[in-house]
């Protein structure tokens, strides 16, 4: 690089950091019913966003427009726009194979593939480059080192990823996940189905993958999303009733909602 | 109401514990009975057919399998051409019907919209309902001749070695077997392949509807992950939902295999029932069940016990098809690192 480096440690004010992606006046039905309304939030690159909200209040809706893994169902329909990099994703356009190599998601109870653990990490990669046995070998070896996975795996790739642990499976499904290498990785209440000290593992690698990707993450669990995000958007009845920095959010919200949500008076 | 004296309850208690165990035992033993009434059953008609065919396979020995004669005049029978026939229109069946299946039910499971899925899957139950006559009566009366008219010459003239023209096509001069396979002589529709495709007609409902039930059972999750990967449709059929169902799909192919090994009816109308071996597709030929079928009325003394034999060699083929179907799956979990 030639210009000068950017302070490297401590997360900028997210002011400060550039929007990965864009939501501008983004609306979603399913079937008629409104579930997302006017959303509009930036979500800068390289740090933790995470979205909390009670029970249908449309936060996992809004994780998934952002991979149109909604898609997959007739009837949902998104409007609005949600840029990444300036470029806006919900347009038919822009090519499903180039955005769900961009934005990675993790869903909420690890669901390995019926492979081996190997093949789970390659699948992805197949889908999408032509790598040669040994490349393909780095890659899958490097997605498992980042997702903190490769020691207790290493000598087991080729058995099934059934046998693992919930904690290491969910590990393995972010492991498939970054094996793209994409740009945005979404969580959806990735650790709603594991013990405390899965969980404790899955935040641990959520504050190191962020240094290099954008993460959002969909949480129920309020401590979790003080823990792990550097900023917090709180969803209620399908609005984003406020999106600050964490700190903020969970100390002086400037929101009477948000703040009885979070000091537990609803939801 | 006051409650009895401890002892009073006690005793009542052990009493009603006791005769809980004694329901449960009686219970033991009449479903234990159940399951071992099909095992008699099966052990049953294996053994009958056995101790029935014991002339034919006391006469004629090993012979009776390798044997292509069926000749009730001279009184020597071989079962080579039943067994072949049987075996062979049953994959020919197979071939056309498991992908055939494996579309209809991935388009109903996966594509389809909400209110196409329940009619088309009431039209393959009732496919599954009619009767094996009325496929053989359909078979014969309207498919064979539709076969013979315009499907069979296609085959004769581009791929057999016994051309109309008499003149051979590059395919039968070049490729082996094949000219074999599709040549020949008989003017008639009915014969293997038509039975074949009959067959397949008729299995095609039990394999779809088995393969849609199961596909359904795939966590939403699953796919989803798939898709969120970039994986298409297809992708996510086959290497997702096939995978994760394989078993019952396996199972679902050979209970469809199960039901054309021993189909009769219909394959009796089509397949033309000629006890000769012919490497031809298009001749006619004869399984197990229509040799069975044809012959049973009027058979007596070394006939009658050869068609018992041949009865018996229809269990031995099935339950190598079983067999078969255990080993393949036994590999795949292997594979699969399980």
């Amino acid at each position: 690089m030639t210009e000068s480096a950017p302070a490297v440690a401590a997360p900028v004010p997210q002011a400060v950091a550039a929007p990965k992606l864009k939501v501008r006046d983004l609306h979603f039905y399913y079937h008629g019913f409104h579930a997302l309304k006017g959303i509009a939030m930036d979500i800068p690159e390289k740090q933790v966003t995470a979205i909390i909200g009670p029970s249908g209040c449309g936060k996992s809706t809004l994780l998934r427009v952002f991979n149109r893994i909604y898609a997959i169902y007739p009837k949902l329909e998104a409007k609005g726009s949600i840029e990444l990099d300036g470029e806006n994703i919900l347009d038919p356009h822009y090519s499903l194979n180039r955005l769900r190599s961009k934005v990675g998601m993790v869903f909420q109870k690890p669901v390995p593939f019926p492979m081996t653990i190997f093949e789970n990490v390659a699948y992805g990669i197949r889908h999408h480059e032509r790598l040669s046995r040994a490349d393909m070998e780095i890659r899958v070896e490097q997605a498992l080192r980042s997702a903190a996975l490769w020691d207790e795996v290493k000598d087991k790739l080729k058995q099934s990823a059934l046998g693992l642990s919930g904690g290491q499976q969910q590990r393995l499904c972010i492991a498939r996940g970054i094996a793209l290498k994409p740009e945005v990785l979404l969580l959806d209440e990735p650790t709603s189905a594991l013990d405390p000290i899965a969980t404790g593992r899955i935040e641990q690698l959520v504050e190191e993958l962020k240094s290099e990707y954008t993460i959002v993450i969909v949480t129920h669990n309020m401590q979790q999303a003080a823990r792990v995000s550097d900023q917090t958007a709180f969803m209620y009845m399908g609005e984003l009733i406020e999106f600050d920095s964490t700190e903020k959010i969970f100390t002086k919200p400037s929101r009477k909602q948000t703040e009885d949500y979070i000091t537990g008076r609803f939801g | 109401m006051s409650s009895p004296p401890a002892a009073v309850a006690d005793s009542l208690a052990e009493q009603r514990s006791r005769r809980d165990a004694r329901d449960d035992r009686l219970f033991g033993w009449l479903l234990k009975g159940c399951a071992l009434l099909v095992l008699a059953a099966l052990l049953g008609a294996a053994g009958a057919t056995l101790w029935g065919g014991r002339h034919a396979f006391g006469t004629f020995g090993w012979h009776f399998l390798t044997s292509s004669a069926w000749d009730p005049g001279n009184d020597v029978y071989g079962a080579l051409v039943p067994v072949y026939g049987t075996v062979v229109t049953s994959v020919i069946a197979l071939l056309i019907a498991v992908p055939v299946s494996f579309g209809i039910a991935l388009y109903l499971s996966e594509v389809a919209p909400a209110w196409l899925r329940t009619p088309v899957a009431s039209a393959i139950e009732l496919l599954a309902g009619i009767p094996s006559i009325i496929y053989g009566m359909w078979g014969l009366f309207i498919f064979a001749p539709f076969f013979a008219e315009h499907i069979k010459p296609f085959f004769t003239s581009y791929l057999g070695d016994k051309p109309d023209d008499g003149k051979l096509s590059w395919v039968a001069a070049h490729v082996p077997f094949v000219g074999k396979l599709f040549g020949t002589d008989y003017p008639f529709g009915a014969g293997v392949l038509t039975a074949g495709i009959v067959l397949a007609v008729m299995v095609i409902p039990f394999i779809s509807s088995v393969m849609r039930e199961v596909f359904q059972t795939v966590p939403t999750r699953l796919k989803e992950s798939a898709y969120a990967l970039g994986s298409s449709t297809w992708e996510v059929a086959w290497d997702i939902v096939l995978p994760y169902t394989r078993s019952a799909v396996i199972g679902g192919i050979f209970l469809g295999l199960g039901r054309a090994l021993g189909e009769t009816m219909a394959v009796t109308f089509v397949l033309g029932n000629a006890l000769e071996l012919s490497p031809s597709l298009l001749d006619p030929g004869a399984s197990i069940a229509s040799t069975i079928a044809n012959q049973f009325s009027e058979a007596a003394g070394l006939q009658k016990s050869s068609l018992m034999a041949l009865a018996f060699l229809l269990f031995v083929v099935t339950f190598i098809v079983l067999l078969v179907a255990r080993l393949m799956l036994r590999r795949l979990a292997h594979k699969e690192g399980r």
